[in-house]
Protein backbone atom coordinates (compact mmCIF):
# COMPACT_ATOMS: atom_id res chain seq x y z
CA UNK A 1 0.00 0.00 0.00
CA UNK A 2 2.43 2.67 1.03
CA UNK A 3 4.77 1.14 -1.45
CA UNK A 4 2.15 1.85 -4.66
CA UNK A 5 1.37 5.39 -2.94
CA UNK A 6 5.15 5.97 -3.63
CA UNK A 7 4.78 5.07 -7.05
CA UNK A 8 2.18 7.18 -7.61
CA UNK A 9 3.74 10.27 -6.18
CA UNK A 10 7.14 9.52 -8.19
CA UNK A 11 4.92 8.90 -11.63
CA UNK A 12 2.93 12.19 -10.92
CA UNK A 13 6.07 14.06 -10.24
CA UNK A 14 8.21 13.61 -13.22
CA UNK A 15 4.85 13.49 -15.76
CA UNK A 16 4.71 16.64 -13.86
CA UNK A 17 8.19 17.92 -14.13
CA UNK A 18 8.23 16.65 -17.95
CA UNK A 19 5.30 19.10 -18.70
CA UNK A 20 6.59 22.08 -17.28
CA UNK A 21 9.71 21.52 -18.39
CA UNK A 22 7.77 20.75 -22.38
CA UNK A 23 5.26 23.72 -22.25
CA UNK A 24 7.11 26.47 -23.05
CA UNK A 25 7.93 25.22 -25.72
CA UNK A 26 4.86 24.14 -26.73
CA UNK A 27 3.43 27.95 -26.26
CA UNK A 28 6.46 28.89 -28.76
CA UNK A 29 4.86 27.15 -31.51
CA UNK A 30 1.41 27.20 -31.05
CA UNK A 31 2.84 31.43 -30.93
CA UNK A 32 4.09 30.78 -33.99
CA UNK A 33 0.92 30.41 -35.50
CA UNK A 34 -1.24 33.11 -33.95
CA UNK A 35 -1.74 36.18 -35.55
CA UNK A 36 -1.87 39.54 -32.92
CA UNK A 37 -4.93 38.76 -31.60
CA UNK A 38 -5.33 35.11 -31.00
CA UNK A 39 -2.10 35.66 -28.80
CA UNK A 40 -3.38 38.06 -26.48
CA UNK A 41 -6.69 36.45 -26.46
CA UNK A 42 -5.46 32.61 -25.91
CA UNK A 43 -1.76 32.25 -25.57
CA UNK A 44 -2.42 28.76 -23.97
CA UNK A 45 -3.57 26.26 -26.32
CA UNK A 46 -3.74 26.13 -30.29
CA UNK A 47 -6.16 28.21 -32.16
CA UNK A 48 -7.43 28.44 -35.58
CA UNK A 49 -6.70 29.00 -38.03
CA UNK A 50 -3.35 28.97 -38.04
CA UNK A 51 -1.15 31.48 -39.29
CA UNK A 52 1.64 29.71 -41.24
CA UNK A 53 2.28 33.44 -43.42
CA UNK A 54 4.17 33.68 -39.99
CA UNK A 55 6.95 31.54 -41.02
CA UNK A 56 7.12 32.59 -44.97
CA UNK A 57 7.56 36.27 -43.09
CA UNK A 58 10.36 34.94 -40.54
CA UNK A 59 11.97 33.15 -43.62
CA UNK A 60 12.53 36.12 -45.72
CA UNK A 61 13.97 38.46 -42.59
CA UNK A 62 16.48 35.58 -41.25
CA UNK A 63 16.98 33.63 -44.22
CA UNK A 64 19.91 35.38 -44.74
CA UNK A 65 21.79 35.20 -41.12
CA UNK A 66 20.94 31.21 -41.24
CA UNK A 67 22.87 30.83 -44.49
CA UNK A 68 25.85 32.86 -42.75
CA UNK A 69 25.81 30.58 -39.26
CA UNK A 70 25.77 27.72 -42.13
CA UNK A 71 29.05 28.86 -43.73
CA UNK A 72 30.59 30.05 -40.49
CA UNK A 73 29.83 26.44 -38.82
CA UNK A 74 31.48 24.59 -41.61
CA UNK A 75 34.06 26.79 -41.79
CA UNK A 76 34.49 26.04 -38.17
CA UNK A 77 34.13 22.38 -37.68
CA UNK A 78 36.63 22.05 -41.19
CA UNK A 79 39.07 24.12 -39.16
CA UNK A 80 38.95 22.40 -36.32
CA UNK A 81 38.37 19.20 -37.22
CA UNK A 82 41.55 19.17 -39.51
CA UNK A 83 44.07 21.06 -36.94
CA UNK A 84 43.08 18.80 -34.23
CA UNK A 85 42.93 15.89 -35.91
CA UNK A 86 46.65 16.57 -37.25
CA UNK A 87 47.75 17.32 -34.24
CA UNK A 88 46.69 14.29 -31.73
CA UNK A 89 48.22 12.15 -34.22
CA UNK A 90 51.51 13.32 -33.74
CA UNK A 91 50.93 13.28 -30.06
CA UNK A 92 49.29 9.66 -30.23
CA UNK A 93 51.29 8.27 -32.38
CA UNK A 94 54.53 9.51 -33.55
CA UNK A 95 58.15 10.49 -32.50
CA UNK A 96 58.69 14.26 -31.43
CA UNK A 97 60.91 15.58 -29.24
CA UNK A 98 58.88 17.53 -26.98
CA UNK A 99 55.54 16.66 -27.53
CA UNK A 100 54.29 16.44 -24.64
CA UNK A 101 55.39 20.18 -24.11
CA UNK A 102 52.85 21.48 -27.35
CA UNK A 103 49.86 19.10 -25.64
CA UNK A 104 49.46 20.79 -22.95
CA UNK A 105 50.74 24.05 -24.44
CA UNK A 106 47.08 23.41 -26.44
CA UNK A 107 44.95 22.27 -23.84
CA UNK A 108 45.96 24.07 -21.05
CA UNK A 109 44.52 27.39 -22.75
CA UNK A 110 40.81 25.62 -22.01
CA UNK A 111 41.67 26.85 -18.44
CA UNK A 112 41.32 30.36 -18.74
CA UNK A 113 37.73 31.58 -19.47
CA UNK A 114 36.64 33.31 -23.02
CA UNK A 115 35.44 36.53 -22.00
CA UNK A 116 39.04 37.56 -19.96
CA UNK A 117 40.65 37.74 -23.53
CA UNK A 118 37.91 39.08 -25.39
CA UNK A 119 38.97 42.95 -25.89
CA UNK A 120 42.71 41.89 -27.21
CA UNK A 121 41.24 39.32 -29.55
CA UNK A 122 38.82 42.01 -31.23
CA UNK A 123 42.19 44.14 -31.58
CA UNK A 124 43.77 41.16 -33.36
CA UNK A 125 41.41 40.26 -35.17
CA UNK A 126 40.23 43.86 -36.29
CA UNK A 127 44.12 44.47 -37.32
CA UNK A 128 44.24 41.81 -39.37
CA UNK A 129 41.27 43.21 -41.28
CA UNK A 130 38.81 39.88 -40.32
CA UNK A 131 36.32 42.53 -38.70
CA UNK A 132 32.72 41.73 -39.73
CA UNK A 133 34.10 38.96 -42.51
CA UNK A 134 33.38 34.70 -41.92
CA UNK A 135 36.28 34.10 -41.03
CA UNK A 136 36.64 36.57 -38.36
CA UNK A 137 33.96 35.08 -36.20
CA UNK A 138 35.88 31.58 -36.76
CA UNK A 139 39.35 31.91 -35.50
CA UNK A 140 39.03 33.04 -32.16
CA UNK A 141 36.21 30.41 -31.21
CA UNK A 142 38.01 27.78 -33.31
CA UNK A 143 41.13 28.06 -31.08
CA UNK A 144 38.91 26.71 -27.73
CA UNK A 145 37.44 24.05 -30.14
CA UNK A 146 40.98 22.99 -31.38
CA UNK A 147 41.77 23.02 -27.91
CA UNK A 148 39.02 20.44 -26.45
CA UNK A 149 39.12 18.58 -29.81
CA UNK A 150 43.48 17.79 -29.15
CA UNK A 151 42.20 16.87 -25.79
CA UNK A 152 39.53 13.90 -26.97
CA UNK A 153 41.09 13.23 -30.15
CA UNK A 154 44.73 12.59 -28.10
CA UNK A 155 42.87 10.23 -25.95
CA UNK A 156 40.99 8.15 -28.54
CA UNK A 157 44.08 7.86 -30.86
CA UNK A 158 46.29 6.75 -28.03
CA UNK A 159 43.28 4.08 -27.43
CA UNK A 160 43.94 2.71 -31.25
CA UNK A 161 45.70 -0.86 -31.62
CA UNK A 162 49.98 -0.50 -32.04
CA UNK A 163 50.10 -3.60 -33.68
CA UNK A 164 48.16 -2.20 -36.36
CA UNK A 165 50.42 0.84 -36.62
CA UNK A 166 53.33 -1.45 -36.21
CA UNK A 167 52.40 -4.07 -39.47
CA UNK A 168 51.43 -0.83 -41.46
CA UNK A 169 55.08 0.23 -40.92
CA UNK A 170 56.53 -2.94 -41.38
CA UNK A 171 54.73 -2.64 -44.91
CA UNK A 172 56.26 0.46 -45.96
CA UNK A 173 53.31 2.68 -44.98
CA UNK A 174 54.10 6.69 -44.56
CA UNK A 175 53.19 8.59 -41.67
CA UNK A 176 50.53 10.20 -43.55
CA UNK A 177 49.40 6.93 -45.09
CA UNK A 178 48.92 5.57 -41.80
CA UNK A 179 47.08 8.82 -40.66
CA UNK A 180 44.78 8.72 -43.85
CA UNK A 181 44.19 5.12 -44.61
CA UNK A 182 44.39 3.58 -40.73
CA UNK A 183 43.66 6.49 -37.80
CA UNK A 184 40.80 8.07 -39.70
CA UNK A 185 39.02 5.42 -40.69
CA UNK A 186 39.18 3.76 -37.72
CA UNK A 187 38.52 7.10 -35.55
CA UNK A 188 34.70 7.87 -36.94
CA UNK A 189 32.98 7.89 -33.61
CA UNK A 190 35.42 10.80 -32.16
CA UNK A 191 35.11 12.90 -35.04
CA UNK A 192 31.93 12.60 -34.90
CA UNK A 193 31.48 13.46 -31.45
CA UNK A 194 34.29 16.35 -31.78
CA UNK A 195 32.02 17.83 -35.55
CA UNK A 196 28.84 18.43 -33.21
CA UNK A 197 30.64 19.82 -30.26
CA UNK A 198 32.32 22.11 -32.36
CA UNK A 199 28.86 22.38 -34.64
CA UNK A 200 26.91 23.07 -31.42
CA UNK A 201 29.36 25.71 -30.05
CA UNK A 202 29.37 27.49 -33.34
CA UNK A 203 25.76 28.00 -34.15
CA UNK A 204 24.90 28.65 -31.03
CA UNK A 205 27.49 31.20 -30.16
CA UNK A 206 26.13 34.81 -29.40
CA UNK A 207 28.88 36.69 -27.74
CA UNK A 208 31.83 36.92 -30.24
CA UNK A 209 30.10 37.43 -33.30
CA UNK A 210 27.49 40.20 -31.47
CA UNK A 211 31.42 41.86 -31.51
CA UNK A 212 33.07 41.27 -34.47
CA UNK A 213 30.47 41.68 -37.00
CA UNK A 214 28.38 44.53 -37.63
CA UNK A 215 26.47 43.86 -41.45
CA UNK A 216 23.50 41.38 -42.33
CA UNK A 217 25.66 40.00 -44.85
CA UNK A 218 27.85 38.41 -42.45
CA UNK A 219 26.39 37.83 -38.96
CA UNK A 220 24.81 34.52 -37.50
CA UNK A 221 21.25 33.59 -37.42
CA UNK A 222 21.39 33.82 -33.46
CA UNK A 223 22.22 37.40 -33.39
CA UNK A 224 20.10 38.30 -35.55
CA UNK A 225 17.17 36.86 -33.34
CA UNK A 226 17.74 39.02 -30.71
CA UNK A 227 17.21 42.42 -33.26
CA UNK A 228 14.26 41.14 -34.48
CA UNK A 229 11.31 43.59 -33.35
CA UNK A 230 7.89 42.22 -33.43
CA UNK A 231 5.62 43.56 -35.62
CA UNK A 232 2.51 46.39 -35.02
CA UNK A 233 0.19 44.91 -37.37
CA UNK A 234 1.18 41.16 -36.49
CA UNK A 235 2.18 41.15 -33.57
CA UNK A 236 4.74 38.71 -32.14
CA UNK A 237 3.61 35.45 -34.24
CA UNK A 238 6.79 36.12 -37.07
CA UNK A 239 8.90 36.83 -34.45
CA UNK A 240 8.42 33.12 -32.78
CA UNK A 241 8.06 31.61 -36.17
CA UNK A 242 11.86 33.11 -36.51
CA UNK A 243 12.68 30.93 -33.17
CA UNK A 244 11.36 28.21 -34.54
CA UNK A 245 13.06 28.05 -37.77
CA UNK A 246 16.73 29.19 -35.74
CA UNK A 247 16.06 26.34 -33.82
CA UNK A 248 15.26 23.80 -36.58
CA UNK A 249 19.38 22.52 -37.82
CA UNK A 250 20.09 21.25 -34.68
CA UNK A 251 16.93 19.57 -33.90
CA UNK A 252 17.63 17.92 -36.76
CA UNK A 253 21.28 17.10 -36.14
CA UNK A 254 20.22 15.71 -33.36
CA UNK A 255 17.63 13.59 -35.34
CA UNK A 256 20.11 12.10 -37.53
CA UNK A 257 22.65 11.71 -34.64
CA UNK A 258 21.50 11.62 -31.41
CA UNK A 259 23.87 8.76 -29.75
CA UNK A 260 26.53 11.16 -31.00
CA UNK A 261 24.56 14.10 -29.60
CA UNK A 262 24.68 12.77 -26.64
CA UNK A 263 28.27 11.49 -26.02
CA UNK A 264 28.81 15.23 -28.05
CA UNK A 265 27.84 17.18 -24.79
CA UNK A 266 29.01 15.11 -22.39
CA UNK A 267 32.67 14.26 -23.77
CA UNK A 268 33.66 18.11 -23.17
CA UNK A 269 32.44 18.25 -19.63
CA UNK A 270 33.89 15.18 -18.45
CA UNK A 271 36.89 15.14 -19.98
CA UNK A 272 37.31 19.10 -19.77
CA UNK B 1 86.49 31.53 -29.76
CA UNK B 2 87.35 29.16 -32.59
CA UNK B 3 85.61 26.12 -30.28
CA UNK B 4 82.27 28.11 -29.52
CA UNK B 5 81.81 29.27 -33.10
CA UNK B 6 82.17 25.81 -34.34
CA UNK B 7 79.63 24.55 -31.63
CA UNK B 8 77.18 27.00 -32.45
CA UNK B 9 77.18 25.62 -36.15
CA UNK B 10 77.29 22.48 -35.68
CA UNK B 11 73.92 22.88 -33.14
CA UNK B 12 72.62 24.73 -35.99
CA UNK B 13 73.15 21.85 -38.50
CA UNK B 14 71.78 19.81 -35.83
CA UNK B 15 68.59 21.75 -35.23
CA UNK B 16 68.20 21.70 -38.93
CA UNK B 17 68.71 18.21 -38.95
CA UNK B 18 65.64 17.16 -36.35
CA UNK B 19 63.83 19.30 -38.70
CA UNK B 20 64.13 17.87 -41.60
CA UNK B 21 64.00 14.78 -39.85
CA UNK B 22 60.61 15.95 -38.04
CA UNK B 23 59.22 17.43 -41.04
CA UNK B 24 56.19 15.70 -41.11
CA UNK B 25 55.55 16.31 -37.47
CA UNK B 26 56.30 19.71 -37.18
CA UNK B 27 53.96 20.64 -39.99
CA UNK B 28 51.09 18.17 -38.44
CA UNK B 29 51.45 20.42 -35.32
CA UNK B 30 51.59 24.04 -36.49
CA UNK B 31 47.75 24.76 -37.50
CA UNK B 32 46.97 23.74 -33.95
CA UNK B 33 49.69 25.84 -32.28
CA UNK B 34 49.23 28.79 -34.89
CA UNK B 35 45.76 29.38 -34.40
CA UNK B 36 46.22 28.79 -30.57
CA UNK B 37 49.10 31.49 -30.30
CA UNK B 38 47.71 34.07 -32.40
CA UNK B 39 44.73 34.15 -30.96
CA UNK B 40 44.72 32.80 -27.04
CA UNK B 41 48.00 33.30 -26.17
CA UNK B 42 49.03 36.34 -27.81
CA UNK B 43 45.88 38.43 -26.69
CA UNK B 44 46.30 36.80 -23.03
CA UNK B 45 49.58 38.59 -22.73
CA UNK B 46 48.53 41.77 -24.38
CA UNK B 47 45.49 42.02 -22.28
CA UNK B 48 48.00 42.03 -19.83
CA UNK B 49 49.86 45.15 -21.17
CA UNK B 50 47.07 46.96 -21.99
CA UNK B 51 45.60 46.99 -19.07
CA UNK B 52 48.59 49.85 -17.70
CA UNK B 53 47.22 52.31 -20.13
CA UNK B 54 44.30 54.53 -20.42
CA UNK B 55 43.38 53.33 -23.57
CA UNK B 56 40.39 54.68 -26.56
CA UNK B 57 41.11 51.26 -28.77
CA UNK B 58 42.05 54.28 -31.32
CA UNK B 59 44.32 57.13 -31.06
CA UNK B 60 45.12 58.31 -27.38
CA UNK B 61 47.20 55.38 -25.18
CA UNK B 62 48.51 57.01 -22.10
CA UNK B 63 50.52 55.32 -19.58
CA UNK B 64 48.67 54.74 -16.13
CA UNK B 65 50.82 52.11 -14.43
CA UNK B 66 48.27 50.52 -12.20
CA UNK B 67 45.88 53.39 -11.98
CA UNK B 68 42.89 51.40 -13.54
CA UNK B 69 43.54 48.83 -10.99
CA UNK B 70 43.69 51.41 -8.37
CA UNK B 71 40.48 52.68 -10.24
CA UNK B 72 39.33 49.16 -10.24
CA UNK B 73 39.26 48.92 -6.71
CA UNK B 74 36.96 52.07 -6.10
CA UNK B 75 34.44 50.96 -9.30
CA UNK B 76 30.97 50.40 -7.58
CA UNK B 77 29.74 49.20 -10.96
CA UNK B 78 32.59 45.93 -10.87
CA UNK B 79 31.47 45.40 -7.61
CA UNK B 80 28.15 45.02 -7.86
CA UNK B 81 28.83 42.84 -10.64
CA UNK B 82 31.20 40.62 -8.81
CA UNK B 83 28.47 40.39 -6.44
CA UNK B 84 25.49 39.53 -8.70
CA UNK B 85 28.14 37.04 -10.34
CA UNK B 86 28.32 35.33 -6.94
CA UNK B 87 24.56 35.08 -5.80
CA UNK B 88 24.38 33.57 -9.64
CA UNK B 89 26.61 31.43 -8.88
CA UNK B 90 25.68 29.90 -5.79
CA UNK B 91 21.85 29.78 -6.88
CA UNK B 92 23.24 27.40 -9.68
CA UNK B 93 25.12 25.26 -7.73
CA UNK B 94 22.21 25.00 -5.95
CA UNK B 95 19.38 24.52 -8.56
CA UNK B 96 21.65 21.69 -10.03
CA UNK B 97 22.46 19.99 -7.27
CA UNK B 98 18.91 19.45 -6.57
CA UNK B 99 16.34 19.16 -9.72
CA UNK B 100 18.21 17.60 -12.38
CA UNK B 101 19.61 15.02 -9.52
CA UNK B 102 15.81 14.30 -8.31
CA UNK B 103 14.51 13.97 -12.12
CA UNK B 104 17.56 11.67 -12.71
CA UNK B 105 16.44 9.28 -9.74
CA UNK B 106 12.44 9.65 -11.00
CA UNK B 107 13.81 8.83 -14.38
CA UNK B 108 16.05 5.58 -13.03
CA UNK B 109 13.45 4.59 -10.33
CA UNK B 110 10.73 3.89 -13.53
CA UNK B 111 10.80 0.08 -14.27
CA UNK B 112 8.92 0.20 -17.55
CA UNK B 113 12.24 0.22 -19.83
CA UNK B 114 10.09 2.13 -22.81
CA UNK B 115 8.67 4.41 -20.62
CA UNK B 116 11.60 5.30 -19.21
CA UNK B 117 13.59 5.72 -22.57
CA UNK B 118 10.99 8.58 -23.07
CA UNK B 119 11.45 10.10 -20.21
CA UNK B 120 15.24 10.33 -20.56
CA UNK B 121 15.11 11.56 -24.03
CA UNK B 122 12.63 13.90 -23.39
CA UNK B 123 14.50 15.64 -21.18
CA UNK B 124 17.05 16.10 -23.70
CA UNK B 125 15.52 17.56 -26.46
CA UNK B 126 14.96 21.02 -25.06
CA UNK B 127 19.03 20.72 -24.45
CA UNK B 128 19.17 20.88 -28.23
CA UNK B 129 16.82 24.22 -29.07
CA UNK B 130 19.36 27.02 -29.00
CA UNK B 131 20.15 29.04 -25.57
CA UNK B 132 19.36 31.95 -27.66
CA UNK B 133 15.95 30.57 -28.43
CA UNK B 134 15.21 29.61 -24.82
CA UNK B 135 16.24 33.08 -23.52
CA UNK B 136 14.12 34.69 -25.92
CA UNK B 137 11.19 32.30 -25.46
CA UNK B 138 11.41 33.62 -21.35
CA UNK B 139 11.79 37.05 -22.21
CA UNK B 140 8.61 36.80 -23.58
CA UNK B 141 7.02 34.46 -20.68
CA UNK B 142 8.21 36.86 -17.94
CA UNK B 143 7.28 40.46 -19.92
CA UNK B 144 5.68 42.80 -17.97
CA UNK B 145 2.08 43.52 -20.07
CA UNK B 146 1.04 40.32 -22.09
CA UNK B 147 3.79 38.09 -20.27
CA UNK B 148 2.71 34.33 -19.55
CA UNK B 149 3.63 34.46 -16.38
CA UNK B 150 1.70 37.53 -15.14
CA UNK B 151 -1.34 36.32 -17.05
CA UNK B 152 -1.26 33.26 -15.20
CA UNK B 153 -0.85 34.80 -11.57
CA UNK B 154 -4.73 36.53 -12.69
CA UNK B 155 -6.01 33.06 -13.89
CA UNK B 156 -5.07 31.58 -10.22
CA UNK B 157 -6.18 35.00 -8.64
CA UNK B 158 -2.47 36.38 -7.60
CA UNK B 159 -3.19 39.31 -9.77
CA UNK B 160 -2.14 41.78 -7.31
CA UNK B 161 1.78 40.12 -7.70
CA UNK B 162 2.05 40.80 -11.19
CA UNK B 163 5.27 43.03 -12.51
CA UNK B 164 7.55 43.41 -14.77
CA UNK B 165 9.97 40.54 -13.58
CA UNK B 166 12.64 41.72 -15.65
CA UNK B 167 12.40 45.49 -15.03
CA UNK B 168 12.05 45.71 -11.67
CA UNK B 169 15.28 46.22 -9.54
CA UNK B 170 14.64 43.47 -6.83
CA UNK B 171 13.06 40.52 -8.89
CA UNK B 172 15.51 41.27 -11.93
CA UNK B 173 18.48 39.17 -11.39
CA UNK B 174 16.08 36.02 -9.78
CA UNK B 175 14.20 36.27 -13.24
CA UNK B 176 17.41 35.67 -15.17
CA UNK B 177 17.86 32.77 -12.82
CA UNK B 178 14.32 31.15 -13.10
CA UNK B 179 14.92 30.55 -16.54
CA UNK B 180 14.77 27.13 -17.90
CA UNK B 181 12.88 26.32 -14.99
CA UNK B 182 12.42 23.61 -13.78
CA UNK B 183 16.42 23.45 -14.53
CA UNK B 184 15.90 19.96 -16.18
CA UNK B 185 17.41 19.68 -19.43
CA UNK B 186 21.27 20.11 -19.06
CA UNK B 187 24.37 18.36 -18.63
CA UNK B 188 24.09 17.62 -15.15
CA UNK B 189 20.82 15.52 -15.75
CA UNK B 190 22.86 13.52 -18.32
CA UNK B 191 25.62 13.21 -15.94
CA UNK B 192 23.33 11.78 -12.74
CA UNK B 193 21.72 9.75 -15.12
CA UNK B 194 24.93 8.02 -16.03
CA UNK B 195 26.20 7.71 -12.98
CA UNK B 196 22.97 6.13 -11.70
CA UNK B 197 23.10 3.97 -14.12
CA UNK B 198 26.77 2.60 -13.44
CA UNK B 199 26.17 1.71 -10.47
CA UNK B 200 25.40 -2.05 -10.02
CA UNK B 201 22.21 -3.73 -9.43
CA UNK B 202 23.96 -6.48 -6.80
CA UNK B 203 23.90 -3.15 -4.52
CA UNK B 204 20.07 -2.25 -4.41
CA UNK B 205 19.65 -5.61 -4.37
CA UNK B 206 21.46 -6.30 -1.17
CA UNK B 207 19.79 -3.44 0.11
CA UNK B 208 16.49 -4.67 -0.49
CA UNK B 209 17.36 -7.81 1.59
CA UNK B 210 18.28 -5.63 4.42
CA UNK B 211 14.71 -4.20 4.18
CA UNK B 212 15.68 -0.79 2.82
CA UNK B 213 13.75 1.47 0.82
CA UNK B 214 14.01 3.50 -2.55
CA UNK B 215 14.55 6.72 0.26
CA UNK B 216 17.29 4.87 2.21
CA UNK B 217 18.45 3.38 -0.64
CA UNK B 218 19.42 6.49 -2.70
CA UNK B 219 20.40 7.75 0.51
CA UNK B 220 22.87 5.29 1.31
CA UNK B 221 23.60 4.27 -2.06
CA UNK B 222 23.10 6.73 -4.99
CA UNK B 223 24.03 10.11 -3.50
CA UNK B 224 27.39 8.65 -1.60
CA UNK B 225 28.56 6.83 -5.30
CA UNK B 226 27.42 9.83 -6.99
CA UNK B 227 30.38 12.23 -5.34
CA UNK B 228 32.47 12.39 -8.22
CA UNK B 229 29.50 13.32 -10.49
CA UNK B 230 28.09 15.85 -8.17
CA UNK B 231 31.84 16.97 -8.21
CA UNK B 232 31.92 17.14 -11.82
CA UNK B 233 28.35 19.24 -11.70
CA UNK B 234 29.73 22.52 -9.45
CA UNK B 235 33.01 22.56 -11.63
CA UNK B 236 31.26 22.60 -14.80
CA UNK B 237 28.42 24.90 -13.79
CA UNK B 238 31.15 27.28 -12.03
CA UNK B 239 32.55 27.72 -14.89
CA UNK B 240 29.47 28.36 -16.95
CA UNK B 241 27.94 30.46 -14.50
CA UNK B 242 30.93 32.55 -14.14
CA UNK B 243 31.02 33.78 -17.59
CA UNK B 244 27.25 34.76 -17.75
CA UNK B 245 26.67 37.28 -20.79
CA UNK B 246 24.10 36.22 -23.05
CA UNK B 247 21.00 36.40 -20.55
CA UNK B 248 21.51 39.64 -19.22
CA UNK B 249 22.76 41.41 -22.64
CA UNK B 250 19.61 40.53 -24.36
CA UNK B 251 17.10 40.55 -21.76
CA UNK B 252 17.81 43.86 -19.15
CA UNK B 253 21.55 45.05 -20.61
CA UNK B 254 22.63 44.78 -17.15
CA UNK B 255 19.95 46.95 -15.71
CA UNK B 256 17.82 48.05 -13.79
CA UNK B 257 21.16 49.87 -12.69
CA UNK B 258 22.93 47.45 -11.87
CA UNK B 259 20.77 44.90 -11.05
CA UNK B 260 21.58 42.56 -13.43
CA UNK B 261 25.23 43.16 -14.35
CA UNK B 262 27.87 40.54 -14.65
CA UNK B 263 31.58 40.66 -15.37
CA UNK B 264 31.36 39.39 -18.85
CA UNK B 265 29.03 42.12 -19.80
CA UNK B 266 30.76 45.25 -18.04
CA UNK B 267 33.92 44.20 -19.64
CA UNK B 268 31.71 44.59 -23.15
CA UNK B 269 30.38 47.75 -22.02
CA UNK B 270 33.08 49.62 -20.94
CA UNK B 271 34.67 48.33 -24.09
CA UNK B 272 32.40 48.62 -26.93
CA UNK B 273 29.84 51.40 -25.26
CA UNK B 274 32.60 53.63 -23.28
CA UNK B 275 35.70 52.71 -25.49
CA UNK B 276 37.83 52.25 -22.26
CA UNK B 277 39.80 49.78 -23.85
CA UNK B 278 42.94 49.62 -21.39
CA UNK B 279 40.03 49.54 -18.21
CA UNK B 280 37.91 47.37 -20.16
CA UNK B 281 41.25 44.77 -20.34
CA UNK B 282 42.27 45.39 -16.67
CA UNK B 283 38.92 44.34 -15.32
CA UNK B 284 39.59 41.10 -17.42
CA UNK B 285 42.94 40.56 -15.75
CA UNK B 286 41.52 40.70 -12.60
CA UNK B 287 38.57 38.25 -13.65
CA UNK B 288 41.16 35.83 -14.26
CA UNK B 289 42.50 36.13 -11.07
CA UNK B 290 39.68 35.78 -9.60
CA UNK B 291 39.12 32.87 -11.82
CA UNK B 292 42.11 30.91 -10.72
CA UNK B 293 41.53 31.23 -6.93
CA UNK B 294 38.11 30.14 -7.34
CA UNK B 295 39.28 27.08 -9.46
CA UNK B 296 41.64 26.21 -6.92
CA UNK B 297 39.96 26.84 -3.69
CA UNK B 298 37.07 24.29 -5.92
CA UNK B 299 39.70 21.83 -6.24
CA UNK B 300 40.86 22.02 -2.80
CA UNK B 301 37.75 21.74 -1.32
CA UNK B 302 36.82 18.74 -3.62
CA UNK B 303 39.99 16.75 -2.61
CA UNK B 304 39.21 17.53 0.93
CA UNK B 305 36.45 15.90 0.62
CA UNK B 306 37.69 12.88 -1.30
CA UNK B 307 39.71 12.03 1.99
CA UNK B 308 36.83 12.47 3.88
CA UNK B 309 35.06 10.20 1.69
Amino acid sequence: MKKSKLNLAAGVSIILLFVITFYPFFLLIFGSLKNKMQLVNNPWFLTFPLHFENYSIAFGQIVRPIFNSFVVTFIGIGITLVASALAAFVIAQLELPGKKIVYYYIISLLMVPGFVILIPQFLVVRDMHLYDTYLGQVFPPAANNIAMGVLLMTTFFKGLSKSIMESAKVEGCSNMQMFARIVLPLSKPIIATVSITTGLNFWNNYMWPLIITTSKNVSPVIVAVTRLKANIKLGEGPLFAAYVIASIPILLLFAVASEQFVEGITAGAVKG
Amino acid sequence: MKAISNNGKQGKIGILKSINKYKVQIFCVLPAILIITIFKYYPFVTSVYQSFFNWNGANVKIFEGLGNYKDLLKDKMFHDAIFNILKVCVATILINLTFPFIAAELVSNIKNQKIQKFFKLGFIIPMVVPFMVVILLWKWILAGDYGIFNMLLQGIGLGGFTKPWLGTESTSLGAIIFINFPWIAGLPFLLYLAGRQNISEALYEAASLEGAGTFQKIIHIDIPLLSSHRKLVITYMLIQAFQMFDQPSVLTGGGPGTATLTPALYIYQRAFNYNQFGYSSSIGVALFILVMVITFLNQRIMKESDVMD
